[in-house]
């Protein structure tokens, strides 16, 4: 069944899902949303499992023309999404009718916004996800005239009628982001360090879903920048020898051969997806422990929330 | 635990086994033992286990397995993995042209190991390269074996834009890139076979231990090689 026609394609907007973990073995990355959270909020609200396939949309400019009934969800980054020209609430269950027209205007707040539809949007499967990964040859961006269809349609209905805004933590401290240092945090001087955990970092105008760069203070390194090539986690802060951080994200290689300072926690890889390029980034050592007790915070938020869309369900 | 050897979080979810600091093919053997060993006993927290030239990374959930019990489970890997015989690895034999429009370089890297041309081609195509790893993106193959008097630096500055297939060399490592990507590596050929495919399984051609030779064709034969996979040339 088909969804929307795509009017405008905006700056950048992909089809994702939760990814593909399991194949950076192949050099392929696990791709996905950037905030997972809020698309899987998105889903959540629409009735559809977390991990279907939805629309991430960036900065602004997207526009929709809706081609039948639907059910949507906007969650994320405050784009100032519209429908037929009025404000259109974000974190709420929407109906729409055929004709509608969803548009995001310009950015308020956070960088990307998560539109899902009820039925999850289709797309040729890569390695069993949908996540657009466009150097892989994965799919591509959205493209003016594209129609978007439905992969799983079912009889339009609103699964949960509350408007979820006041539960969301997303933008709390968002450009302050906690790291664990290493694996060759021993390779930079403790001036290196201090600079890297004392500096504001500005997110330079080239970043993207692989990764951003930062500009700011340069950092030290003991011996060179180079290390033999070796495996990359997601949210690895690489230097290499120019001593400006790289962070390296959702899309970005699975091996590289710079010395890596530190690794943002898994908690905090959600709120970096609503930085923008220009926003200052600050880095604050913690613990594993510390680390692993808020993803476990993390993930208990999300189920709460999964638990009272489904109690509430009609 | 080993000589040398150390494991240490990367990250929250991600733990880095390092042994000896060297690209050596014995080096690359024990990190890929300890791949296979891993692999033997599959556990819900392993999301990954990555083998690359002399570290291994797993990617774990640490919600279903603690940092603790991994790194136990990592050390009594580490001992069963001595006991464990890799699979021999496949030779690929790759019709590559080399030299002009499909080996800018090839020049350059003649004029900095000072061989003629056609010596660096034949020391190039009469190696047997090893693949260390899969890695970077779309299953680039970190191969190793290129001959000491190849050694020639990065580009100061890459290319914006390097053409599938094509062959290259920098520092002690070679490649052969399997999309249109940047690089900053030399290329002195290109090979036509289709090395990554996202439609097929797995998308990628070799795997760490395969051998690769390129062997040295005119354009003609080269292109007849588009739409083909490396498997075709075993």
């Amino acid at each position: 069944m088909k969804g929307f026609k795509v009017s405008n394609p905006g700056v950048f907007t992909t089809i994702q899902d939760l990814g593909r973990p399991g194949y950076m073995k192949y050099g392929i990355p696990a791709s996905g949303a950037a905030d997972r959270f809020s698309a899987q909020v998105a889903n959540l609200l629409v009735g559809n499992p977390p991990g279907a396939a939805l629309l991430e949309v960036t900065l602004f400019r997207l526009e929709l023309l809706a081609l039948n009934e639907l059910i949507i969800a906007v969650t994320g980054g405050n784009l100032s999404p519209n429908l037929n020209g009025k404000s259109l609430p974000m974190w709420q269950a929407l109906a729409l009718r055929e004709g509608d027209r969803v548009a995001f205007r310009a950015r308020k707040e956070g960088f990307r916004a998560y539109l899902a539809i009820q039925g999850g949007f289709s797309m040729r499967e890569f390695l069993g996800s949908r996540s657009v990964f466009v150097r892989g040859l994965m799919g591509n961006v959205l493209q003016t005239g594209e129609i978007l269809e439905i992969a799983n349609p079912v009889p339009p209905y609103i699964p949960f009628n509350k408007n979820l805004q006041e539960m969301i933590p997303i933008f709390a401290n968002k450009n302050e982001l906690r790291v664990i240092l290493g694996p060759q945090d021993d390779r930079f001087t403790p001036n290196g360090i201090e600079t890297f955990l004392t500096s504001a970092y500005r997110v330079s105008s080239q970043s993207d879903r692989m990764g951003y760069r930062l500009e700011g203070s340069k950092i030290e390194h003991l011996k060179g920048a180079d290390i033999i090539s070796e495996p990359i986690a997601r949210g690895a802060i690489q230097v290499p020898g120019d001593g400006l951080p790289i962070l390296l994200l959702w899309d970005a290689q699975v091996s590289g051969g710079y010395t890596k300072i530190a690794n943002v926690i898994s908690a905090d890889l959600d709120r970096l997806a609503q930085i923008m390029p220009g926003e200052n980034l600050q880095f604050k050592s913690v613990t594993l422990q510390e680390a692993h007790e808020a993803l476990r915070e993390e993930r208990a938020g999300l189920e709460r929330i999964r638990k009272m869309i489904e109690e509430r369900r009609p | 635990m080993l000589d040398g050897l150390k494991i240490r979080p990367s990250g929250d979810s991600a733990v880095l086994v390092e042994f000896e600091n060297r690209i050596d093919p014995e080096v690359n053997r024990s990190v890929r033992s300890l791949a296979l060993a891993i692999a033997s006993e599959p556990l819900p927290g392993i999301k990954e286990v990555l083998p690359a030239y002399r570290a291994l990374m797993v990617i774990y959930d640490p919600l279903e397995m603690e940092y603790r019990l991994l790194e136990k489970k990592i050390n009594f890997w580490i001992k069963i993995a001595k006991n464990i015989d890799l699979p021999p690895g496949r030779f690929f034999r790759l019709p590559t042209v080399y030299g002009a429009v499909h080996g800018p370089d090839l020049q350059r890297v003649a004029e900095t190991t000072r061989l003629s041309p056609e010596k660096v081609i034949q020391m190039f195509f009469t190696t047997r390269f090893m693949v260390y790893f899969i890695g970077f993106i779309c299953g680039l193959a970190y191969l190793g074996g290129l001959p000491e008097s190849l050694r020639v630096p990065r580009l100061a500055t890459p290319r914006t834009l390097v053409p599938a297939g094509s062959v290259g060399l920098a520092g002690g490592q070679a490649n052969a890139i399997s999309t249109d990507q940047p690089s900053g590596f030399n290329y002195i050929g290109r090979t036509f076979v289709n090395l990554y495919d996202p439609h097929l399984f797995p998308p990628v051609s070799f795997l760490s231990g395969d051998e690769i030779q390129f062997i040295p064709v005119d354009e003609e034969e080269a292109v007849k090689a588009k739409g083909k996979l490396a498997v075709d040339f075993l």
